[in-house]
């Protein structure tokens, strides 16, 4: 019994001792005094310095927490057991919480560096009049390839992926609306397509595709082409980037007739706190400076117009990543269909998957 | 004991190779100056050096040890008691039918474990965050104490408690001189398992996280979805040389406690 008592109070005096280490580890790491906020993001999506370095101008203590998916991050908010004051969700995502009034507006005023945001990015469909949104990063869906692997191809229009010489070689990201949208792309539709005419000839179109499929999978897609498992993905502009970092032989393009152009943007919750720290922190990452910084960590394509001219001009002048205004008329943004449309694409993609496995 | 045959001993040494080397592949690479898992480039210890630069990430791993140390002890007595309470039912059908409320709580899907606690939070209005978490480690964690304490009860000869009250000891006497020390080596057992779940519970932990609060395999995850950095792999290296320091601990506090039963003189 002696023992059972004593192994009690050193596993209390333990944990006592950590919370105390917790609470020092806490208070070292944030300057303290302007209140906090809790801000959720994407995991990878922030350069961490720069979160300190807004702690120390500004006093707010940062609460950082990541999430990895639209509909993990909507299911946390909605839930009400949270007090997240600014999220990074994407456009089709906003769209959702609007309608579900789980957004609290933006006061364009105290958003000062507002002006550093090239005007073609605000003002979007999904958020008209940036009334609860300010774009944070953005990007395209296309194709990364590796040259070393193939034997001269390109992929200058979608139609390229049906060569009949990339059998077994393609992989396609596990996503009803890209792919689909690729099939509709490629028939020269709009990728919001809404007619069953057109998205039952693009899903036959993709059945074709079948045979030089070799795999239609999540985040592995960019360790494969990392390793030169495969030599063809359909993948978003991010992840490409995250391929080229390691493999220098990957190339990305954007297909001629039309893709996906998506935008991942700030919100402020509902249930929001701190809702003035929320205003602080979202006109902090317009900064110019800090969003160079914050684009030169994170690989994505910054919108903020300032901060370009302030990075290096090799990769602001990609235009594989940061596409010409021209290039990107062709780009269309996901509209949100409702979830009845949404079914139907996700019954056409099943449709896919099932087809390939004959 | 017979000494094992040269196929069998070949055989046991294939299989534990078999479900070791995806760590060692793992902790081998958390070394590899090259920062990916591909291709091995040189020795550099910069990611153990990254992990302990990390202050958040730290928290989170003393945080992830906090939770797994209260819940295994909040829950072993609470599941102490109630395996106790278990074997004391008289009507056997009962017992069995407490026995099996105990066991779905075991093979119950975390998910569903997990969802269902989020959905009870956000209805009284618990914050999720620590105070979360910890009820809900302690809760998935007392049906495996009890499971772990019960044969030790079971074998307890009825003589012993009645030899005790013969000899005038009080109930309170009998659960803290008779019972407790009997079955001090299952509550240890529980004990350490307990803290082995809590320590890598995700389905559940996933749920009732957030304002802030994350435990590591919650953590792990969602650093993941960028590609796997190689501070992941110094940092489960890390854990799996605590984890290890821990299974040893345990055995030999199970090899103390077992000389000191075995009657005097009694040898092999």
């Amino acid at each position: 019994m002696k023992d059972l008592i004593r192994a009690s109070l050193a596993i209390i005096v333990i944990s006592g001792v950590l919370m105390y280490v917790v609470s020092l580890l806490e208070d070292t790491s944030s300057a303290g005094g302007g209140g906090t906020i809790n801000v959720y993001n994407w995991g990878e999506y922030i350069d961490p310095e720069l979160v300190s370095q807004f702690e120390e101008e500004t006093g707010i203590t940062v609460i950082y927490e990541t999430f990895d998916s639209n509909e993990a991050m909507m299911t946390k908010i909605e839930q009400d057991g949270t007090t997240y004051d600014v999220a990074m969700p994407s456009e089709y995502a906003i769209e959702k919480m609007k309608e579900s009034d789980l957004l609290h507006p933006i006061d364009l005023n105290k958003i000062t560096n507002l002006e550093n945001i090239d005007p073609y990015f605000l003002d979007l469909p999904f958020d008209p009049g940036n009334e609860y949104s300010i774009p944070y990063f953005w990007g395209t869906v296309g194709i990364a390839f590796n040259p070393s692997l193939l034997e001269g191809q390109t992929f200058e229009t979608w139609d390229d992926l049906w060569d009949p010489t990339l059998e077994q070689e393609v992989i396609l990201v596990d996503s009803a609306r890209e792919v689909i949208g690729m099939g509709l792309n490629s028939l020269g539709y709009s990728l919001n397509s809404t007619d069953m005419g057109e998205l039952r000839e693009a899903t036959d179109k993709l059945k074709t595709l079948g045979p030089n499929v070799k795999a239609i999978i999540g985040d592995e897609i960019v360790e494969m082409m990392r390793r030169e498992e495969a030599a063809v993905a359909l993948t978003w502009s991010g992840q490409a980037a995250d391929m080229m970092w390691i493999n220098e032989n990957i190339d990305y393009s954007v297909p001629e007739e039309g893709s996906n152009l998506w935008f991942d943007n700030m919100i402020i919750p509902k249930t929001a706190d701190n809702v003035d720290g929320a205003h602080e922190f979202i006109n902090f990452m317009l900064d110019a400076e800090v969003a160079a910084q914050n684009a030169d960590y994170v690989g994505y394509s910054t919108p903020n117009q300032a901060a370009l001219e302030l990075m290096d001009p090799e990769v602001t002048g990609d235009e594989r990543f940061y596409p010409t205004e021209e290039m990107r008329e062709r780009l269309e943004v996901y509209e949100n269909l409702g979830l009845e449309m949404l079914g139907v694409y996700n019954e056409l993609f099943l449709e896919f998957k099932m087809d390939m496995e004959k | 004991m017979e000494k094992l045959s040269k196929t069998a001993r070949i055989y046991l040494a294939v299989v534990f190779i078999i479900l070791y080397a995806p760590i060692f592949y793992l902790i081998f690479y958390s070394f590899n100056s090259g920062g990916t898992m591909s291709s091995f480039e040189g020795f550099t210890l910069e990611h153990y050096a990254a992990v302990f630069n990390d202050t958040r990430l730290i928290i989170i791993v003393l945080n992830t040890v906090i939770i797994a140390l209260l819940s295994a002890l909040i829950s072993t007595a609470i599941g102490v008691l109630g395996a106790i309470g278990i074997v004391f039912i008289r009507n056997r059908k009962m017992r069995n039918a407490v026995l099996s409320l105990n066991t779905i709580l075991i093979v119950s899907p975390d998910v569903i474990i997990g969802a269902s606690f989020l959905i009870l939070f956000t209805m009284i209005g618990i914050k999720l965050g620590f105070a979360s978490v910890l009820i809900s480690h302690i809760a998935f964690s007392i049906p495996i104490v009890v499971i772990m304490v019960l044969p030790k009860l079971m074998e307890m000869s009825d003589s012993l408690i009645d030899a005790a009250t013969d000899l005038g000891a009080s109930k309170r006497d009998i659960l803290t001189r008779v019972i407790l020390p009997y079955i001090k080596p299952g509550i240890f057992a529980g004990f350490f398992l307990a803290l082995t779940y809590s320590l890598d519970d995700f389905a559940v932990t996933f749920f009732v996280t957030g304002n802030g609060f994350a435990t590591l395999s919650v953590e792990i995850y969602s650093m993941a979805r960028a590609g796997i950095t190689l501070t992941i792999n110094a940092l489960s290296a890390l854990i799996f040389l605590v984890t290890l320091g821990l299974v040893l601990g345990y055995y030999f506090f199970n090899n103390r406690t077992r000389l000191t039963i075995r009657p005097p003189g009694g040898g092999n």
